[in-house]
């Protein structure tokens, strides 16, 4: 079809701007719109533009585990529905059999027409605060089968030709315990129609011939981009293997990630074979969210100055065995997969690091995060549900020429996802915020230290409180890379009004947990680069001035010795230690 | 005769307008002296003196009114030189500050670093104290706590400290107590208190703007005090006004009280102007955008008020203080244009700035900048930018766009030219369309008003981009925000956290605080000598569905307030909810809630007159100087243009585009998409031809 359209080198650029920009749109319209704070404060959700065949045009990947999926199951949406998609059909879809990366993080497609013909979709995807199943938000390390989690949505049309499906909307809804969720979903949908706007704009301004030769080019440029970057890796097969630790079910249970990463003539294959089978609980991944774990871990060690399209993705390869840990076959629970995203970033940075030293961070802090939910007796016992956000939040590893990013959380989102504020967590739970602090000595020495990690601490309010825990991260602290230390381990734990301690697991459910029960948390720093002798002093000291790094370790990790009196570095000490 | 003037002080050039109350105007450049920029502003006032053979002290006994708009707290926190400052918070807490909630704004960069406080961690000291979320004491305030740390801030030879509480929205009595310990144990420091600067609720949001503000009040305290110390030598005896960032005009006194008011003030006079010069063809809305050397600002008016918002940043540090919502990005004049790995064209964020400047200025640069392709395209004339007092060299403008964009991308000259002014355009064109979406408007209801430098040349192509009809080119364009800020009024900023279902409210509370902030604001008008009777107030109720976490503010006249009557509150919630965000849960009885009550004290201030001109005919021909080739975007060629002199244009010439309209600080590109009519007022008027009828009724009367 482009074959008698000229290209123009600078409707190229104009156009991928204008597709970025339609999708901030669509980002924009879903943040003001949404009622569950995992949409409007943490933006757990990606908005996406697709063409006729699926192909992704542009994104804005909020939360960039869930940004990979999108366009796999459009393409499984196309075939599924084959002839039978039409102007105003509006498609809801989270099942993880068929190309979905988490049964909570529900998609809307919409169709948009151009001249009667089929020319692309308009996506959104976002992490809903329930999709049915046993348990309320989803998290279930009881789960065995993927029905004890969710209800599963194949591609279903809820609006069929411009007309809402009453029945099966009610059915969905009838299946789903918070109302919020039915408002949640509209204004995906409301998102999508935006972006359908911005479509059809730029095909009445240029026209599908025209636009298409120019969506094949800018595929073709951004590949090239992708190549170039990959050309900078030299060539051969590197192996990185990685841990995850108890699958909610069996205590002391370890499973192995083994990836093994080709790099030949630009292009880069990704081979989980030999990962470990899947687990018989929830702590399994779908192939998608194994695959957005691959893609976004990858990303951070190219050029982030990419458009983020098709053309991104060619040059890429990703095979994952069905029955692995990553890949976990029908009908396996999987609602954790999300979260072995740190766990899979891990093994392809222990497989690269030693190949492209400078352009891999040491670990990150894994993920390790509460929920809890209960009634407010401020609010005449309404339900209440808050994702600890705000405790989860470690430490990123160091990289050459950087620290790592204090603070910052799971690699998943990669500071996508922000903290509760604190005066709104108040009104929003019965909780009572005690701490909340960078936790000193936390982050992996380095010439580039690891980003900081966190101490929270909360006094847990209300009544029927319940809390579930799911992550990892207290096994195995973040390493540090080319001579760089660990950061510390993630541990939550609980201290009842009885004074009693007692430490969860990292996939727990405690039941009634009574109000004034002290919630501790805390979530370690992440890993350092390079030889933390080599840090200049006056960082060092800079570090323990403002209590984020101890004296001890000060002089054991990095060879300085300050005077706390005069707070100046005692360089004669120092050059010894040094030495 | 009586003068008034509006100072602007860019980064390049400080912006004079000087206005006579007979209607008259004059514009003067004067460059910035950014080490102490009360300077420029003085030499300004000199070469104003000299050219009405005065001296500066006679001619500033003419002047009643001076407004000056100043970027002094903006630069010192860019660069991170502001005072040396502590915090005194909430123990358990003291980490907020730093780190903002825990955002990377660039997810995919490994290098990007964690922002840098303005207070650091070991300033920032904890205080024992604490307030439940209904401001009900827990811990009452340990004094001896506050002693310590301020000794501890004593020693480190602090300049400002900030005091930032945990709950204090709902009780300000511990910060307020705090505060009087700082100011007996450490006299002359500048004291910042939360409740005072910003007592709404979001603990993140008010310690970084309570920061912010201490940070920068020695900064803003030591400027003034030179500035008006200057003044004072000169004998001035009219009226001083800063501008602040919410579009109004403050006294001196009450911007060293309030420092971050003036944070990213820079823009705020943009939409004033625009207002004013669009409002004489009968409109209440427009978007304004500025394009200057090296940033585009854009800005929406509605309903004759600019757009406003609680949510701004300066490097990445949060100011919610409410603020005109600007849209700024990188594109300007200076932009330099660059080819991506892909192979794709970009332009900017890089800018080359005025030193060492576009190419084509012949000191030095030699990457291709956005003025550079406007010359090559023929919308400037090498002879006449800046009036001539800078001659353009278009062979270094061509070697430029050779090497680095056409040379790599295989064109031509001409055409990467041309590819580089598309590629700028498309980008300003988001711009002005996001803050259109993100507000709920759509950008083809509004006249374009353009202004800066470089926006003129550029702004038929965003109009065309966006699909919108109506550009207005003020004839002071070049001094835009110094013309609105003549214009602007006294205005004033209070808010109250009240968190509570309506159909809960309590009427007396809440007239309560809503009279609080009244009487206060009237106060401060009356300090900066605005009597009762020119005092306006306004009321925005920030609401949400239960459960909900962003609101949608809602104005209510002061009767409404008093009236205070849940349901009509929620009968004006529901519609707007729905206008903005598609949807009203009206028809589900879904409660409404109450978060915060706004409420905007605006002291009217006496404005310049525009007066309108005669009409004159409508031949522009003796405002013609000739014909010149330049590059038509929509044809893809060049072909010949005519070249107008603007300040010889009159009230009624009508032409068609393709055509050059010179001046001497800017130039107007006009599209063959678009014809001309001078308004009564200089303005030039470009629209599409299918809304000519409505125009010239516009326009002609």
């Amino acid at each position: 079809m482009s074959g008698n359209v000229t290209i123009d080198k600078v409707l190229v650029s104009i156009l991928q701007r204008r597709l970025k920009s339609i999708t901030e749109e669509m980002s924009i319209a879903m943040t003001r719109t949404t009622r569950s704070p995992i949409l409007c404060e943490a933006k757990d959700f990606v908005t996406g533009l697709y063409d006729a065949r699926g192909n992704m045009l542009e994104q804005t990947e909020n939360l960039p585990i869930l940004a990979f999926s999108l366009a796999p199951v459009c393409k499984y949406i196309i075939e599924y529905y084959g002839d039978d998609i039409h102007p105003g059909d509006v498609i809801f879809h989270n099942d993880v059999f068929s190309m979905g990366n988490q049964n909570n993080d529900v998609a809307v497609y919409k169709p948009i027409f151009f001249d009667g013909e089929l020319v692309a979709w308009a996506a959104c995807k976002g992490h809903q605060a329930d999709i049915g199943g046993a348990v309320q938000g989803g998290y279930n390390p009881q789960a065995t089968e993927v029905w004890q989690e969710a209800l599963r949505i194949p591609p279903i049309k809820v609006y069929e030709k411009g007309r809402r499906r009453k029945d099966v909307w009610d059915l969905i809804f009838a299946n789903i315990r918070l109302d919020i969720v039915e408002e949640d979903m509209r204004a995906e949908i409301g998102s999508c129609v935006v972006g359908e706007r911005g479509m059809l704009k730029i095909l009445e301004r240029y026209g599908r011939e025209v636009f298409e030769a120019h969506k094949e080019h800018l595929f073709d440029a951004t590949e090239s981009m992708m190549r170039q970057e990959i050309r900078t890796i030299p060539d051969g097969v590197y192996r990185g293997e990685s841990k995850a630790y108890y699958d909610g079910q069996n205590p002391g249970s370890e499973y192995t990630i083994r990836v093994a990463i080709t790099v030949e003539d630009g292009r880069i294959r990704f081979d989980y074979t030999g990962t470990d089978p899947q687990t018989p609980g929830f702590v399994n991944g779908t192939f998608t969210s194994s695959a957005s774990a691959t893609i976004l871990t990858f990303l951070q060690m190219v050029n982030p100055d990419m458009p983020h399209n098709q053309g991104m993705i060619r040059p890429i390869e990703i095979t994952i065995p069905e029955g692995t840990i990553l890949n976990a076959a029908y009908p396996a629970a999987t609602t954790y997969g999300n979260h072995l995203c740190p766990n899979n970033a891990d093994a392809i940075m222990r497989a690269l690091g030693p190949v492209i030293p400078d352009r891999v961070t040491a670990e990150w802090n894994e993920l390790l995060c509460s929920l809890t939910t209960g009634k407010d007796p401020r609010k005449e016992g309404a339900p209440f549900v808050d994702i600890g956000f705000m405790g989860m939040k470690g430490g990123s590893g160091g990289i050459y020429g950087c620290d790592g990013y204090d603070h910052i959380g799971m690699i998943d989102a990669s500071g996508g996802v922000l903290d509760q504020d604190y005066e709104m967590f108040e009104q929003q739970t019965p909780h009572r915020l005690i701490r909340h602090e960078y936790w000193c000595d936390s982050a992996g020495a380095g010439r580039w230290r690891g980003g900081l990690g966190v101490v929270t601490e909360f006094e847990i309010g209300g009544e029927a409180v319940k809390l579930v825990t799911f992550g990892d991260g207290d096994v195995e602290p973040a390493r540090g890379a080319q001579g760089g230390k660990e950061g510390t381990l993630n541990v939550i734990r609980l201290r009842y009004p009885d004074g009693r301690w007692y430490t969860c697991t990292t996939k727990d459910m405690v039941a009634d947990v009574p109000a004034g029960t002290l919630y501790y948390q805390e979530a370690g720093g992440g890993g350092g680069w390079g030889d933390p002798r080599e840090r200049p002093a006056e960082k060092v000291l800079a570090d323990v001035r403002n209590g984020v790094v101890s004296l001890e370790r000060a002089r054991g990790d990095y060879g300085v010795v300050i005077d706390p009196e005069t707070w100046t570095v005692d360089e004669a000490a120092t050059a010894e230690l040094r030495s | 005769m009586a003068y008034k003037i509006g100072i602007d002080v860019g980064g390049t050039f400080t912006d004079f307008l000087l206005t006579r109350d007979d209607g008259s105007s004059a514009i003067y450049k004067v460059l910035s002296t950014p080490k102490d920029p009360s300077i420029a502003t003085v030499q300004g006032i000199e070469e104003m003196a000299r050219d009405r053979g005065l001296t500066a002290e006679q001619f500033l006994s003419e002047v009643t009114t001076i407004v000056h708009g100043t970027t002094v707290t903006t630069n010192a926190t860019l660069t991170y030189s502001g005072a040396r400052t502590g915090l005194l918070t909430t123990r358990g807490l003291r980490d907020a500050l730093e780190m903002r909630r825990g955002i990377r704004e660039e997810q995919y960069n490994n290098r990007y670093p964690n922002a840098r406080p303005v207070i650091e961690r070991r300033l920032r000291l904890p205080v024992d104290e604490r307030l439940g979320a209904q401001g009900e004491v827990i811990t009452p305030l340990d004094e001896g706590s506050v002693r310590a740390a301020v000794e501890v801030l004593r020693a480190e030879g602090v300049e400002a400290v900030a005091v930032c509480f945990m709950n204090a929205y709902a009780n300000p009595a511990h910060e307020a107590r705090a505060a009087e310990l700082v100011r007996e144990l450490l006299p002359g420091a500048f004291v910042s208190v939360s409740t005072e600067v910003v007592p709404a609720i979001r603990l993140y949001d008010r310690v970084s703007t309570t920061a912010l503000n201490a940070y920068v009040g020695p900064v803003l305290r030591r400027y003034l005090e030179s500035l008006t110390r200057k003044l004072a030598d000169l004998h001035y005896r009219g009226v001083l006004l800063i501008m602040a960032s919410n579009g109004g005009v403050i006294a001196p006194e009450v911007a060293m009280d309030r420092p971050a008011t003036t944070l990213l003030s820079g823009p705020a006079g943009g939409p004033v102007a625009g207002l004013a010069f669009s409002r004489g063809q009968g409109y209440a809305d427009c978007i304004t955008c500025d394009m200057g050397g090296t940033s585009f600002d854009v800005a929406l008016v509605k309903d004759g008020k600019p757009l406003t918002t609680t949510e701004g940043d300066i490097n990445r540090l949060r100011i919610s203080l409410p603020m005109l919502d600007v849209v700024t990005i990188g594109a300007g004049g200076g932009s330099i244009g660059w080819i991506d790995e892909g192979g794709l064209l970009r332009m900017g964020p890089q800018s080359a700035g005025a030193d060492p400047g576009p190419a084509c200025y012949g000191r030095g640069g030699t990457r291709p900048t956005c003025t550079d392709a406007d010359l090559l395209l023929g919308y400037l004339d090498p002879a006449f930018f800046a009036g001539g007092r800078i001659p353009l060299d278009v062979d270094a403008a061509r070697r430029a766009v050779d090497e680095h964009v056409a040379g790599p991308l295989g064109l031509d000259v001409d055409a990467a030219a041309a590819g580089m002014y598309e590629v700028i355009n498309v980008s300003m064109a988001a711009a002005v369309r996001e803050i259109a979406v993100n507000n709920g408007y759509d950008p083809r209801d509004f006249p374009l008003v353009t202004a800066g430098g470089a926006g003129p040349n550029h702004a038929c192509q965003i109009a065309l981009e966006l699909g919108i009809p109506v550009i207005l080119v003020p004839r002071e364009s070049s001094i835009f925000c110094a013309a609105g800020m003549l214009r602007s009024d006294l205005k004033h900023d209070f808010v109250r956290t009240y968190p509570t279902r309506l159909d809960g409210i309590d009427p007396d509370r809440f007239r309560a605080l809503c009279r609080e902030m009244r009487d206060q604001g009237l106060a401060l008008l009356a300090d900066e000598g605005i009597p009762a009777d020119r005092v306006t107030v306004g009321l925005t109720l920030d609401l949400r569905y239960l459960r909900q976490y962003h609101e949608v503010g809602i104005e209510v006249s002061w009767d409404e307030a008093e009236a205070c009557d849940p349901a009509a509150i929620a009968a004006k919630f529901h519609p707007q909810h729905d206008a903005l965000y598609g949807y009203s849960l009206e028809d589900k009885g879904t409660p409404v809630e109450l978060m915060n009550i706004r409420l905007t004290a605006i002291g009217r201030t006496d404005k310049p007159s525009l007066v309108p001109e005669p009409r004159a005919g409508e031949d522009p021909s003796p405002a013609r100087k000739g014909v010149r080739r330049a590059y038509l975007p929509g044809e893809r060629a060049f072909a010949d243009v005519v070249v107008y002199d603007g300040m010889a244009l009159r009230h009624g010439n009508r032409f068609d585009g393709p055509a050059v309209i010179e001046q001497v600080n800017t130039t107007t590109f006009v599209t063959p998409e678009f014809s001309v009519v001078v308004d009564p007022y200089g303005t030039y008027t470009l629209y599409r031809k299918e809304r000519e009828d409505e125009i010239l009724g516009r326009v002609l009367g």
